[in-house]
């Protein structure tokens, strides 16, 4: 039995190895199509548009890009897997550099909103499964229907209005309150620094600019999950063991979100991954709107207004891996807690 | 439960179970799905007539035509009316913004450019996904493993971010964004044709069809493609709804955008630095993508429903 877990989880690494080569050729593909010669490459190395043509090609043989494209994807490769993602040409420095400083701050946003989406949809679905049919279900899947044609701006515009404008409940833009002095870096995240620091007051005023970006996110994309859930939930309370356990004499809640919820949350593991993908595409958007400095600021504000295809290319890649991972992870849990899954 | 069970008495009453009439009286039956549909075909059918009389007006040289039907010129500042406040004149319904335009024609300006954004990109979606689906589907094997590997690396971008990285790169106009959104559109119709064509893969009718040796292209299309393609419809019309949220993202980022052509995710992006005092510019153009997203939704769902009855 553990060998076939074990196989399982060696295939799924292999798939997720292969789609990840698939997506750097895909990218250098692309990025080939618009700057198909050497000479337009470099150029975003150089900010000064009067460079001559010989420093040009030097720049660009620098970087190898007379190679032809499979030689330089095969670097780029090779260079990934040695922990070198590339000079950036706008700043000049490394870009792990840059990206270690900008996601931590996109995950500190990122996570725990997709933890609130699960959260915000499972209740509404158990809401909605146990009331199905009244006006309570009605009104969930309103809701939820609703949060899932809205453009994500919209969504973190009202919340904007209401509880930054209206009443002044969290601050409406930034990270941190700017007159406090950031405590010593250690991890990366500012949060834990402050945790690690003993500093409260940074703690207080980064979690309280956190709320609104982080609710803005949950309330783009819980409705997959409460829909999922939903569904899963209604099986799950129609089946023999919770007509059993109301037989017993539980009540319907102890029921709904006890027996029921533990058996039917398994279908909704799986679609954290797709979940955590849409939390950071949303999280471009909340970004910019409350001028929160992540990897979203960062890949628009040089990776698309400065074409610093570098970065894009990083950043897309590090989003791939990251969704991978998780998709990966939601993979294996899904085999170990229901041992079908391993046959097919 | 009961009312699963009589709807699929009904429809076990009225003989046929496909076609436009069967659709439409099986939408009619669900208030959401009919209001999803008066929706989708307002949007539509508002969005041909006004594209009609902005390509024409083009034409002929008198760009007046594009807002004949407006209640005031979508690109005309007026400085004196900055940042007027909605009020009960067609003008200003929904206000106008700050330099004095009115928002009410400017959003009905727009409408026929995401239409053909969404027309355009779904049906792309649906071409390629339909290729590559069915084809990975039905031959299996190594050529299946390869393009469900190509379908996964690209499902496993956030959409938007792979979509800013495309059309940025080439230039951000207009045809780019099209291009950007239907190279990473396809793959979840891929991924939905080939779940299909495996279904019906083995059924006695394909196999009746090989013994016949129908041409292969007869066989694609008559036998593996129209079978496969119900639960397909359903999911592109909400995906209609997809591509417009998509397209409004980009654009309130300003990819794709062109000057003097207003935008809706334009505008909400402009409006904010209006914020808090002049709520209604970014509320409006971003309250009409919901709605309009909602239309599809709704549809989509009704839709799915349908298909979902019918195929049990």
């Amino acid at each position: 039995m553990g060998y076939g877990l074990l196989a399982f989880i060696l295939k799924r690494i292999g798939y997720a190895v292969v789609s990840l080569i698939f997506l750097i050729v895909v990218l250098f593909a692309v990025i080939n199509i618009i700057l198909p010669s050497p000479i337009a490459k470099a150029r975003i190395y150089v900010r000064n548009p009067h460079v001559p043509y010989s420093e040009l090609q030097a720049i660009a043989r620098e970087h190898g890009f007379y190679k032809p494209l499979y030689v330089q994807i095969l670097d780029y490769i090779w260079n990934v897997l040695h922990g070198n993602l590339g000079m950036d040409p706008v700043y000049g420095v490394p870009e792990t550099q840059l990206i270690m400083q900008y996601l931590p701050i996109t995950l500190e946003l990122v996570i725990p909103a997709t933890i609130l989406t699960v959260i915000i949809g499972i209740v509404m679905g158990a809401i909605s499964a146990s009331n199905r049919g009244n006006w309570k279900d009605l009104l969930v899947k309103g809701i939820y229907l609703t949060s899932w044609s809205s453009p994500s701006f919209f969504i973190a515009t009202v919340i904007l209005l209401i509880f930054a404008y209206d009443l002044g409940l969290f601050p409406s833009s930034g990270m941190v309150n700017p007159l406090l002095t950031p405590p010593p870096n250690v991890t990366g995240f500012p949060i834990l620094n402050a945790i690690i620091a003993g500093d409260t007051t940074y703690l207080v005023s980064s979690i309280r600019h956190m709320v609104l970006p982080v609710v803005s996110i949950a309330l783009v994309s819980f409705g997959v999950i409460t829909r999922l859930a939903r569904s899963s939930l209604i099986e799950s309370l129609e089946s023999d063991f919770s007509k059993l356990s109301l037989m017993k004499g539980k009540t319907k809640s102890q029921v709904t979100y006890g027996v029921a919820l533990r058996n039917g949350s398994l279908p909704i593991v799986t679609l954290v991954a797709l979940l955590f993908a849409q939390s950071i595409a949303g999280d471009v958007v909340v970004e910019d709107i409350f001028d929160y400095h992540g990897l979203g600021y960062y890949l628009l504000t040089t990776g698309i207004y400065q074409l610093d295809y570098v970065a894009l290319l990083d950043i897309t890649l590090i989003d791939g891996v990251l969704v991978i991972v998780a998709n990966l992870i939601a993979d294996i849990l899904y085999a170990v807690l229901d041992p079908r899954v391993r046959i097919s | 439960m009961t009312e699963t069970a009589k709807e699929n008495k009904k429809d076990v009453k009225e003989e046929p179970t496909s076609g436009i009439k069967f659709y439409f009286h099986a939408i009619r039956r669900d208030k959401l799905g009919f209001l999803g549909l008066i929706i989708v075909l307002f949007f539509f059918g508002w969005s041909i007539l006004e594209g009609a009389l902005q390509l024409i007006g083009g034409y002929i040289h008198r760009e007046s035509l594009g807002w004949a039907l407006l209640p005031s010129d979508p690109l005309k500042p007026s400085l004196f009316n900055a940042f007027h406040p909605p009020a009960l004149s067609w003008t200003y319904l929904l206000g106008a913004n700050a330099e004095g335009e009115s928002i009410l024609s400017r959003i009905f300006y727009a409408m026929p450019r995401d239409a053909l954004v969404s027309v355009v990109v779904v049906l792309l979606a649906v071409a390629v996904g339909m290729l590559i689906g069915v084809i990975a589907g039905y031959v299996g094997g190594i050529v299946d493993d390869l393009l469900m590997r190509l379908t996964d690396a690209i499902l496993a971008f956030p959409a938007i971010i792979l979509v800013i990285a495309v059309a940025e790169i080439l230039k951000g106009n207009f045809n780019a964004v099209i291009v950007g959104l239907s190279l990473v559109w396809w793959p979840t119709y891929a991924r939905l044709f080939r779940a299909q064509t495996l279904k019906i893969k083995e059924m006695d009718y394909i196999t009746a069809a090989k013994l016949y040796s129908v041409s292969k292209v007869k066989f694609f299309f008559k036998y593996l493609v129209l079978n496969t393609i119900d639960p397909i419809i359903a999911y592109s019309a909400l995906d209609f709804g997809n591509v417009i949220l998509a397209y409004s993202t980009l654009a309130f980022f300003g990819i794709g955008v062109t000057v003097n052509i207003p935008e809706l995710g334009e505008m909400a992006s402009d409006g904010l630095s209006g914020l808090p005092l002049y709520w209604w510019w970014p509320i409006f153009p971003s309250l009409t993508i919901l709605i309009i997203v909602l239309g599809f939704v709704l549809l989509g769902d009704r839709l799915q429903d349908i298909i979902q009855g019918r195929l049990a």
